[in-house]
């Protein structure tokens, strides 16, 4: 199975219970999803796709990497500010990240769903000097979901716009700022796939089952993500689109 | 078959298994790509910041290199096999745990305050400077100390006995007779910066047109899933790298190390 590391933790959890009940070994190579779709393509090999989120199952998908219609959903992912434990800077809010001085990160809008949502989050919810400002405090753009955690956890930043379920990945140094509910325009999604590569599709379909499954859903909620589009939008506290597209502005991305 | 048969053989072995690595891109070539992505504002940035990085780094590194390797040639002091020791750091360690290091180095109260009051390394460009010095530096000392090990002392001896100072020594006969171990040292240590990776994307990000090189973007090409354009990019390196270091090699033919 090629694995994104984002939700490296919970996925070992359902690999070993996987094997116990059924006694069939799995192999996980983990790492930035794009990354290891980029491995399963050239070697060509490789039985599941299990991304960090969704933008890569869809570049997957356009270009035949995986069979379309065994394509699940296994958790949802709301936005949210992420800061240091304690929020040594008082950040309460997204237009706080416009204040002169605070140092900010968003996931690469490239190719990392995650800094997609930051950058639909900005442009639809603050003003045009809020987002020069912003733009002026943003110091990095991270290359994974991981590594967008991982910057609020080695102090490299202040403050990102990342996942809510960050804060559980590194309780002791990340803290979760939510955001208001009309700014989260939408929920993201961590999907699976049964890959086109597989040498046995029968035991790929077993071991999605296994993940929504009960059992499979349990481990997933002890790591505190959501298993369904109703727990997120209960979280947030009003209904909002699952996935769906969005173009980033060319002013972010220059190529 | 000769000895000569025998030796030549084995180096053209070792030459087809970089050709044929470098070959085998071209199954995921683009022709239209790649002008388009050589001609791209972002890579042509991301060349200017190699090339420039990679120069200031080496400039650096060869700075601290020859009085280091200098001192560990020739002098007896305390401590002197832990430093000796100490300068294959970045090669035990990998270089994303190197950048790692600088990372948590930036987390303690000195370097925060170097952070906040002095330069701010972390995802800038001097990050990336920084991110290469300390992956160049060790080896860097470690090829110098190599090539003035082998400059018999009693010429240095000579020169003092002529009434020569210390220093005057070093820069009359030292550093001369050490000329082509220094030159073929610089071009490694600048091949090594221009392909730093690891802790370049660690301690400087990845963010384009500011701290993207070469290697980063070519990173970030597969990170994406973008198999064409990482070809491309790849290509690019190595005509670059490879073309520069011809050139130096041109005009330094006549050195035996390098």
């Amino acid at each position: 199975m090629f694995a994104g590391a984002a939700s490296k933790p919970a996925t070992e959890e359902v690999v070993k219970a996987f094997e116990k009940k059924t006694g069939v070994k799995v192999n996980v190579t983990f790492g930035g999803s794009g990354f290891v779709l980029s491995q399963m393509t050239l070697a060509k090999k490789g039985d599941i796709y299990f991304p960090g989120s969704s933008d890569y199952m869809e570049i997957a998908k356009k270009r035949g990497d995986i069979i379309q219609e065994t394509e699940k959903y296994v958790a949802y992912l709301v936005p949210a500010i992420n800061v240091q434990k304690g929020n040594p800077k008082g950040i309460k809010s997204l237009a706080d990240l416009s204040r002169p001085g605070v140092r900010v990160a968003i996931a690469n809008p490239e190719g990392v769903c995650v800094g997609l949502y930051a950058v639909e989050i900005i442009e639809r919810n603050l003003n045009s000097a809020q987002k020069t400002a912003f733009l002026k405090n943003l110091v990095n753009f991270t290359e994974s979901c991981e590594k967008t955690a991982t910057a609020v956890s080695l102090k490299t930043v202040d403050a990102v716009i990342g996942w809510r379920v960050f804060q559980y990945w590194d309780p002791e140094r990340i803290e979760t700022i939510p955001l208001k509910r009309h700014e989260i325009i939408r929920v993201g999604y961590i999907p699976i796939a049964v890959s086109k590569f597989t040498s046995n599709r029968v035991l790929a379909q077993k071991f999605i089952d296994f993940v929504l499954s009960e059992n499979g859903k349990k481990i997933f909620r002890h790591y505190n993500y959501f298993m369904s589009p109703e727990e997120a939008q209960s979280w947030i506290g009003q209904k909002k689109p699952i996935g769906g597209e969005y173009e980033v502005p060319k002013n972010w991305i220059k190529r | 078959m000769s000895f000569k048969r025998i030796a030549i053989t084995f180096s053209l072995v070792t030459f087809c298994l970089y050709g044929v690595l470098i070959l085998s891109l071209l199954y995921f070539y683009k022709g239209s790509l790649f002008f388009e992505i050589f001609f791209s504002e972002r890579t042509l940035f991301s060349i200017r910041l190699s090339i420039a990085t990679a120069t200031v780094a080496t400039v650096f590194s060869m700075f601290f290199a020859v009085p280091s390797a200098y001192a560990l040639s020739r002098y007896s002091f305390f401590g002197k096999k832990l430093v000796d020791t100490i300068l294959e750091l970045p090669m035990i360690v990998s270089p994303v745990a190197l950048g790692a290091m600088v990372l948590i180095f930036f987390n303690t109260p000195y370097g925060m305050t170097i952070q906040s009051n002095g330069l701010q390394f972390v995802f800038t460009v001097y990050g990336i400077l920084l991110a290469q010095f300390i992956t160049t530096a060790g080896i860097a000392t470690r090829l110098v100390k190599a090539a003035m090990d082998e400059i018999p002392q009693r010429y240095e001896e000579v020169a003092k006995t002529l009434g020569a100072s210390p220093s005057k020594t070093f820069f009359n006969v030292t550093l001369p007779l050490s000329k082509n171990g220094i030159i073929a040292a610089s071009i490694l240590t600048w091949a090594k910066a221009l392909g730093e990776f690891g802790a370049t994307i660690t301690i400087a990000g990845s963010m384009a047109m500011k701290t993207e090189t070469i290697p980063v973007a070519i990173f970030m090409r597969l990170a994406s899933a973008d198999i064409e354009g990482t070809v491309v990019l790849v290509l690019i390196l190595i005509g670059i790298g490879l073309s520069i270091l011809y050139v130096v090699r041109l005009f330094t033919s006549k050195t035996p190390y390098v």
